[in-house]
């Protein structure tokens, strides 16, 4: 026996120790300085946040928030752009114009040189003023190279605080398309703290203490999440008289989709920007979600999904081949059989729904595509390729075997249903094509350097123009390694010339846009370089338990895309925050 | 014993050296040139941070200099535990990330796997010869030691996170709180480590109380047991020996489990997104961050190495035969 | 496989090759073999059978999505309306698969690496013996995930393979520590006296002596492979192209199969599982009371 307790006393010491352990061990210390240096007064329990005054948020951040800097707008922590920096102006979808939001007003003074006023009384959160010398050094930050809108000095010339309240933008081009962009896009750094930083520090500093000029700061940040407390002396609530509801915003970084439609349903998060599969019952059923629309597709449309094809390989180099192509995908089943109908299928020209202004229907029905697998077997045997061994698939017109790869990346399991779906019904059309799935990033590699048959890709957000659509069609010259744009390497000077064109035409001349895109439109369904397939949904499911009046098509109701995705926030993201209601009062 | 330990001790320098090997190797082995697929894969787009990544692969791997000289220089770095930047978490080195995530697995995998050993084995030694009890924990514990851990995982937070709402089925702890040293945080800890520890527990806990009960029996059968029972002593003093003579192959046993049991945490903590290490290699594959993967290897090889030692420890400490210097444990 | 293959450290009795007749005798009455190879042997034959019998292939749409199990669908069908019954025997055929191959590798080398170990002794069973502690020491699913993530495994054949090479050490351990009491037996002295060689005499007299015991490491193994590779299927390093119950596993999870109520999606894959490997234990500690009349219930 005393054997025995010899044995079993230390063991269990070690497990009272380690169950101890979970409590103290794991107990990462909070890294954010700024619960530190919050004051006291303001935090009557610094550590448990009021629900009824907490907005919890995901599918924005994929991993911990590992930077607060705004001009890694690919990359940093939620809300870092749009929520505590801001920007010159905010964009709404729904009007298609600029609203004023650091600037006062900005206007065009002549053809080349652009004038913005700032708004007066709007503080630093360190409570040093804003002015327009902050604007004027934001955007020269832009010429160093590494700067992501560096571009903008391709045709900016030059910009100066003539006084506290006005920046004047001097171009030698003016691309009025892409400048307005800009105008939205770009968050305002303080020139008195980020002027000392290097530019290793500017482009690679993690900004662990951000001072901006938003309506919310950092108030802590843990592996999994990051906090965000509401400043109640932000700017906007006299000189916009707006205020975002919830005092605390936690942004929970998502483990994966199924985690966050569990916390939706367990009522810890509010909003979730994730894809879930099959929400669409949830949203029937009774379990206090709502989403944009109540019936299919339920989501407002952020981008568009295509099919692209390499354009400097044979056939895909033949457009009677890409017509072809096109007319064999069934995309209405991919619609409702991978997505259950959670998105909407592309109109020809893929152009979003929001840009549906500048569609030309003219263009369209006389040019455009619509899945028909009789017409796409008779317009492959038009164009020469025939199927010479009986095996129900075509040969390439020298009589050469016909076999396409489409690849998705790995883990993307609806892209991969929907890969298997396209090559389900392009061998039915008799065009042999196979799914498949590399991991992300060696996809990533071999569609940079244009080795691929057939690639699925969606790259290219809503935006207040279609030039930037346009852009990610037909952009040149083609590169050794395409990064962003044009993957089929497809090459049309003409086309290229005419998206100049448009991003020349001033934003408020709807005709003349619609003219420009009208040609693009025409050559675009004439040449089929990339092949619209569906509308990816802004993917955005609310819980109503703790807040109300999320944004939705039902009359009354705020119309702002409610997202927190980056870059969102100045598109009506923001916005929606202000409308919220508090669920039970 | 001095020789016992020597002898551990060189093995378990040999297996880190052959880790850390592999390490170094597979990279190396990948098809293609493993720095153009790194930046490739490094979801980087700026021109100035693709070259200073391509820099420091470069410096890293050291492919300018000799094969040899390039492996000491591996072992350099490492020693001074630089285990490069994390990809996923651009610019965090992967060092810091690690450390995040090693309490929350420490503090599911101690607790489990001691307790599961302490428990199967009292659970084992009673279900030995005595038919009724047997009869219910052989077929429980056979069930329990064949499931996969992350379906018994998904089972319980269905059943009692999803079903039932008992338990959260996400998270280290709550969003609406910050870590803190209050009662309250320590119980929503405790409440969030709840189901993992649980599927942890039960699985391990099946394998021990087979384990124990086949030894047990294997000593009741033996010539010591028969002739004691010849002599007449009580049924119990024989079972009291059994179940010491038991316990030393199953201390064996712990150390030749410490790789299942690391497998079946990892696979766990992905299915409770528990912010742990296994939560961290999912990522860490997900977005092919191969410098966070290695240094995520080589931790838990680190730590499965300490443990087995830990175990040597308490070997030679509960054995009197390994500090006679009698062969009792197999090296 | 956890504490079971502790047991097998053990001393067993050698199996003289008259003893098999004799242990068929009591196979057929011991209620654990029995139980446990039925199970086995119902799946394996499900396995084999079930996708002759299935009309469509595993990944196809035919039905309605998420149906719960009916008359037409016996296990339901997922979102897309594939049918959970036909991926589940798709399944186990991949599952018995990776289990043969892993399994049977393992235990050609566990068995390789401790008959010459224990047979020479000496400085080859050093190194040998080294070897193996190492390689024992490392946790193997580590092991194979940095593997599979870098050299990117995708096949079924493959990530056997691995599994197989790294799961062996236990095995060849108590390998060896079976044919160190064997190799100073008569009879073996004697066939070496006769001037046999080492090979013939592992093959000849060794490993007939010890082949229950061999028969049983290879089930634990087979059992092991089949968890390892479910977890690597479950984290995402599995085949790409066809069913497993891993995949199958993976697959539910990712589309939220738990939070949508899809049950009989994710407890089909991990029962079967279950019961293949649970099965095959309860079969071996049969055979051990079979061969081991010490253990018989008496």
């Amino acid at each position: 026996m005393r054997q025995r307790v010899r044995i079993m006393v230390p063991l269990l010491a070690a497990g009272m120790l380690a169950v101890g352990c979970t409590g103290g061990g794991s107990t990462p210390a909070p890294q954010g300085s700024g619960a530190a240096s919050a004051p006291a007064a303001d935090q009557a329990n610094p550590n448990d946040l009021p629900r009824n005054e907490t907005l919890y948020t995901s599918g924005t951040q994929w991993g911990p928030p590992a930077n607060f800097n705004p001009l890694r707008e690919w990359d940093s922590a939620t809300g870092t752009k749009g929520l505590v920096y801001e920007t010159l102006f905010h964009f709404d979808p729904n009007a298609g114009k600029l609203t004023p939001w650091l600037a006062q007003s900005g206007s065009w003074t002549d053809d080349t040189t652009y004038e913005v006023k700032i708004r007066p009384g709007v503080k630093w959160s360190d409570g040093q003023p804003f002015t327009a010398k902050d604007v004027a050094f934001t955007f020269g930050l832009g010429k160093m190279e590494t700067i992501p809108y560096h571009q903008l000095w391709e045709w900016l010339k030059d910009v100066q605080a003539v006084d506290d309240q006005t920046v004047k933008f001097t171009f030698s081009t003016a691309n009025y398309q892409e400048w307005d962009f800009n105008l939205y896009n770009r968050a305002i750094v303080p020139e008195h703290l980020w002027s000392k930083l290097s530019e290793e520090d500017v482009l690679n500093g993690v900004n662990e203490n951000p001072v901006g000029t938003g309506a919310y700061k950092f108030s802590s940040h843990d592996q999994d999440r990051a906090v965000l407390r509401r400043r109640d002396d932000w700017w906007g609530k006299t000189a916009l008289n707006m205020e975002p509801k919830p005092k605390y915003i936690v942004d929970v970084a998502t483990p994966s989709n199924e985690v966050s439609m569990g916390l939706l349903l367990q009522k810890g998060l509010d909003l979730s920007n994730n894809f879930l599969p099959g929400v669409a019952n949830l949203v029937k059923g009774n379990f206090g979600l709502t989403t944009f629309y109540k019936d299919p597709p339920y989501m407002l449309s952020a981008n568009t999904a295509w099919l692209v094809p390499n354009t400097t390989k044979k056939p895909m180099d033949d457009v009677a081949f890409r017509k072809a192509l096109a007319t064999s995908v069934d995309v209405k089943k991919i619609v409702e059989g991978v997505y259950g109908n959670l998105v909407k299928a592309a109109s020809p020209s893929g152009l979003l729904p929001q840009w549906d202004q500048f569609v030309d229907q003219g263009v369209v029905s006389q040019s455009g595509f619509s899945f028909d697998k009789a017409k796409a077997k008779q317009m492959l045997a038009a164009a020469g390729y025939k199927d010479t061994n009986g095996d129900g698939l075509v040969e390439n017109k020298d009589g050469s075997k016909l076999s396409l790869s489409l690849i998705v990346p790995s883990g993307w399991t609806d892209w991969m249903e929907a890969a298997r779906s396209i090559a389900a019904s392009g061998k039915e059309a008799g065009i042999d094509i196979t799914p498949d799935f590399p991991d992300y990033n060696a996809l990533v590699e071999k569609r940079g350097k244009g080795d691929f048959d057939l690639v699925i890709n969606n790259e290219r957000q809503l935006s207040n123009t279609p030039f930037t659509y346009y852009q990610y069609l037909f952009q040149l010259p083609v590169q050794k390694v395409q990064n962003t744009v044009n993957f089929g390497r497809y090459e049309n000077k003409k086309a290229w010339d005419l998206v100049h064109d448009l991003d020349k035409v001033k934003t408020d001349d709807i005709e003349g846009m619609k003219a420009a895109v009208s040609k693009l439109e025409k050559i675009h369904l004439d040449e089929l370089p990339v092949i619209p397939l569906w509308y990816n949904g802004l993917w955005a499911q609310s819980s109503t338990s703790t807040w109300k009046n999320w944004p939705s098509s039902a009359q009354g109701a705020p119309k702002f895309a409610p997202a927190m995705w980056r870059n969102w926030l100045e598109m009506g993201g923001f916005e929606a925050l202000t409308q919220l209601q508090p669920a039970a009062s | 014993m001095r020789r016992y330990f020597g002898r551990k001790l060189l093995i378990y320098g040999l297996t880190f050296v052959v880790a850390v090997t592999i390490n170094w190797m597979i990279p190396r082995f990948m098809p293609g040139d493993p720095v153009a697929s790194m930046l490739a894969r490094a979801r980087v787009s700026q021109p100035e941070a693709v070259e200073a990544m391509r820099a420091y692969y470069t410096s890293l791997f050291g492919f300018d200099q000799p094969v040899w000289q390039q492996y000491l220089g591996f072992w350099g770095a490492l020693l001074r535990g630089d285990f490069g930047i994390s990809i996923w978490v651009f610019p965090t080195p992967v060092s810091t990330v690690i450390m995040g995530a090693v309490p929350y697995t420490l503090a599911l995998m101690i607790p489990s796997v001691l307790l599961s050993w302490v428990v199967g084995n009292r659970l084992g030694a009673y279900a030995a010869r005595r038919k009724l009890l047997d009869n219910t924990v052989l077929p429980v514990g056979y069930v329990l030691t064949a499931t996969p851990y992350m379906w018994l995982a998904v089972l319980l937070a269905w059943g009692f996170g999803v079903i039932l709402g008992w338990f959260p089925v996400a998270g280290g702890y709550s969003f609406s709180t910050r870590p803190n040293w209050s009662l309250d945080f320590v119980l929503d800890l405790l409440h969030h480590w709840a189901l993992p520890f649980a599927s942890l527990f039960l699985v391990a806990l099946g394998g021990w109380a087979i384990g124990m009960r086949n030894m047990i029996i294997y000593e009741l059968e033996s010539d010591y047991a028969n002739y004691l029972s010849a002599l007449g002593a009580p049924q119990r003093l024989i079972r009291r020996y059994a179940f010491r003579n038991a316990v030393l192959p199953q201390i064996t046993g712990l150390a030749l489990q410490l790789g299942v049991l690391v497998a079946g945490a990892l696979v766990t903590e992905i299915v409770f997104s528990y912010p742990g290490l296994g939560s961290l290699i999912l990522k860490a594959i997900q977005n092919q961050d191969f410098f966070l993967l290695q240094g995520t290897f080589l931790f838990i090889v680190l730590g499965v190495l300490v443990a087995n030692f830990v175990i040597d420890i308490v070997y030679v400490v509960v054995d009197p035969r390994t500090r006679a210097g009698m062969a009792g444990a197999t090296a | 496989m956890t504490a079971l293959q502790e047991v097998q450290t053990r001393e067993v009795p050698a199996t003289p090759p008259g003893a098999w007749r004799e242990a068929l005798h009591f196979a057929v009455r011991n209620a654990k073999l029995v139980i446990g190879l039925g199970i086995v042997l119902a799946l394996l034959a499900l396995g084999l059978l079930g996708p002759l019998l299935a009309g469509a292939p595993p990944n196809e749409y035919v039905g309605p999505p998420m149906q719960s199990p009916s008359g037409e669908y016996w296990f339901g069908t997922t979102t897309f309306g594939q049918d959970v019954f036909v991926q589940f025997v798709y399944g186990l055929r991949t599952t018995f698969l990776v289990g043969v191959l892993g399994g049977g590798i393992a235990a050609v080398v566990g068995m390789v690496v401790g008959f010459v170990a224990g047979y020479r002794g000496g400085l080859v069973d050093e190194v040998l013996n080294m070897l193996t502690n190492v390689i024992l020491v490392l946790p193997a699913l580590a092991v194979l995930l940095i593997v599979n993530a870098y050299l990117g495994i995708r096949s079924v054949g493959a990530q056997a393979v691995f599994i197989g090479l790294t799961s062996w050490p236990w095995a060849a351990r108590a390998i060896r520590a079976q044919t160190f009491s064997l190799r100073s037996r008569d009879f073996v002295d004697l066939a070496r006296l006769s001037g046999a060689t080492t090979r013939k005499i592992i093959v000849r007299e060794i490993a007939p002596n010890m082949s229950s015991y061999l028969f049983m490491t290879f089930i634990l193994l087979f059992g092991g492979s089949i968890l390892i590779a479910s977890s690597l299927d479950f984290i995402g390093l599995g085949p790409t192209e066809g069913v497993s119950l891993g995949l199958m596993l993976q697959n539910a999870s990712q589309w939220s199969a738990m939070q949508l109520g899809l049950w009989w999606w994710f407890v089909p894959p991990g029962a079967g599982i279950t019961a293949v490997v649970g099965a095959l234990y309860v079969a071996n500690v049969g055979l051990d009371e079979v061969f081991n009349p010490k253990l018989r219930e008496t």
